[in-house]
């Protein structure tokens, strides 16, 4: 069953065509990763996903509904989304997790410390200012950010840029155990074709704004592709 | 004794004897190259030109029955000229005399509002014009430093503000911070004005005012007065700026416009 279903999306900014109908079925629960190189329109996919831009034409149907159709903030909710910058606010880790969770006043402790074992960060960590963090640690603080507010979807871009090479590997299992036990559905933009063979379930090849491919994992084409 | 002790004529001799002194200080000025001279003269025909015409104009004003028109007309002047002066700080900001304009037409309004119905202000064209150049002067000035400042701080924040979105923030929480920080910082000179007020400097009304002979305790009081409504007005106007530029910055769909992304 499809969670998502982007239909020949077209996108351009300034006069660049950015996408070029795009059609993808998302099957729920699978982790998809979007490789291809930079310029080729990945982030921009996401972006019109979590609705931060508009679509030119085409649909994306999110659980039978066209996302135009549904409040962008009920929305984003629903489908959570990790900045490549992942970008600290200003105050505690705590801050940072609760944040999403204190605008709905629905701020829960356990939630909190649970997302944060999740994305693999020790509570010692609750207290510390997040702008002192090293770049590794804010991706696993903005992972738990965006996990506290029990998204049915994840949009990660390059969740794994500015981590330390030796924990890549752990960051990785985090999120493909996290995908498991709170049953989501992940888009994963990354440039690292090896990354994308060992996370995802089914691998999107994102060239020009077109979708060169698209398939599982172990059917997809290597050749020629990004 | 009140008031200025020349006449006209003797003045004209004063000023011509300050401009000898100018005209050295230009002449320095062009021989150590340092590049002012040419504006610097520019500068003092302009400002005193304009002052010459403004003071015709009040002496016209001040012997026309129906003054209270030209007032208006005067008053309308400032409106545009400073909704529009404002805007042009607002880069790339499409139409953004809807946000200045209002913004500067309220807070001046009502500082000039509360300074009427307390009788600060009597309506009389000697106390309206000034007062009303000042409260418009310096919603202007507020206006633009906030509306700047803003839009600076958006630009280099915009990935901080689309992560609050994606967090499910909308456009005044996302925006929050940022207006805190820019409504604080337009107030800045007013603030720092405020401190030194009779230290660094006395004031243009106080300063007025004693010219023409009031008491120094009265003038302090009444200069007083009038600079808290000025920056009362000045921080109607920051905060208005801000709330009429949401709907400039922010889409209907919680997003950054077009023209920020760009």
């Amino acid at each position: 069953m499809n969670i998502l279903t982007l239909k020949n999306i077209n996108k351009q900014i300034k006069s660049k065509k950015i996408l070029n109908d795009i059609t993808l079925n998302i099957p729920k629960g699978s982790i998809v990763a979007l490789i291809g190189p930079s310029g080729s329109g990945k982030t921009t996919l996401l972006r019109c996903i979590n609705r931060l831009i508009e679509i030119d034409n085409g649909s994306i149907i999110y659980n039978n509904q066209n996302i135009s159709n549904i409040h962008p903030i009920t929305l984003r909710k629903e489908i959570g989304f990790v900045h490549q910058d992942s970008v600290m606010l200003p105050g505690t880790v705590y801050d940072n997790i609760s944040y999403g969770l204190q605008l709905q006043n629905i701020v829960n402790d356990e939630l909190i410390k649970s997302s944060m074992k999740h994305a693999g960060i020790d509570e010692k960590y609750l207290t510390q200012d997040a702008s002192t963090l090293s770049g590794g640690e804010k991706k696993r603080v903005a992972l738990a950010r965006a996990i506290a507010l029990k998204p049915t979807i994840l949009l990660l871009d390059e969740p794994t840029s500015g981590v330390d090479p030796k924990n890549i590997k752990t960051v990785e299992q985090n999120i493909i155990s996290f995908t498991k036990t709170l049953v989501l559905t992940v888009l994963w933009v990354t440039h690292n074709i090896e990354q994308a063979k060992r996370v995802a379930t089914h691998i999107a090849n994102l060239k020009d704004g077109y979708i060169q491919n698209f398939s599982k994992t172990n059917h997809f084409v290597w050749e020629g592709a990004y | 004794m009140t008031g200025i002790p020349y006449t006209w004529d003797e003045g004209l001799i004063i000023l011509a004897s300050v401009f000898v002194l100018l005209i050295i200080v230009i002449i320095i000025s062009v021989i150590k190259k340092i590049g002012i001279g040419k504006e610097f003269t520019l500068a003092i025909f302009k400002g005193g030109g304009q002052l010459f015409l403004v003071a015709l104009f009040l002496t016209l004003l001040f012997n026309y029955e129906l003054w209270y028109l030209l007032i208006w007309i005067l008053i309308g002047t400032m409106i545009l000229v400073s909704g529009y002066t404002s805007a042009k700080r607002a880069g790339k900001m499409p139409k953004a005399y809807l946000i200045t304009t209002p913004s500067i037409l309220t807070g001046a309004t009502l500082a000039l509002s509360v300074l009427a119905l307390s009788r600060a202000m009597p309506m009389q064209p000697q106390f309206i014009i000034p007062l009303s150049g000042m409260a418009f002067g310096n919603a202007m000035a507020i206006c633009s430093i906030s509306l700047e400042r803003l839009i600076r701080e958006i630009i280099l924040n915009r990935t901080s503000i689309e992560t609050m979105l994606s967090l499910g923030a909308n456009s005044k929480q996302a925006l929050s911070e940022i207006s805190r920080i820019t409504i604080k910082a337009s107030l800045i000179p007013n603030i720092d004005s405020l401190k030194t007020l009779g230290f660094i400097f006395i004031p243009g009304a106080m300063a007025g005012l004693l010219i023409a002979g009031t008491d120094p305790l009265v003038a302090a009081e009444y200069q007083i007065i009038v600079y808290l409504m000025i920056i009362g007005g000045g921080l109607t106007t920051s905060m208005l700026v801000h709330y009429f530029s949401r709907k400039h910055i922010f889409t209907n769909a919680e997003q950054l416009q077009p023209w920020i992304e760009n």
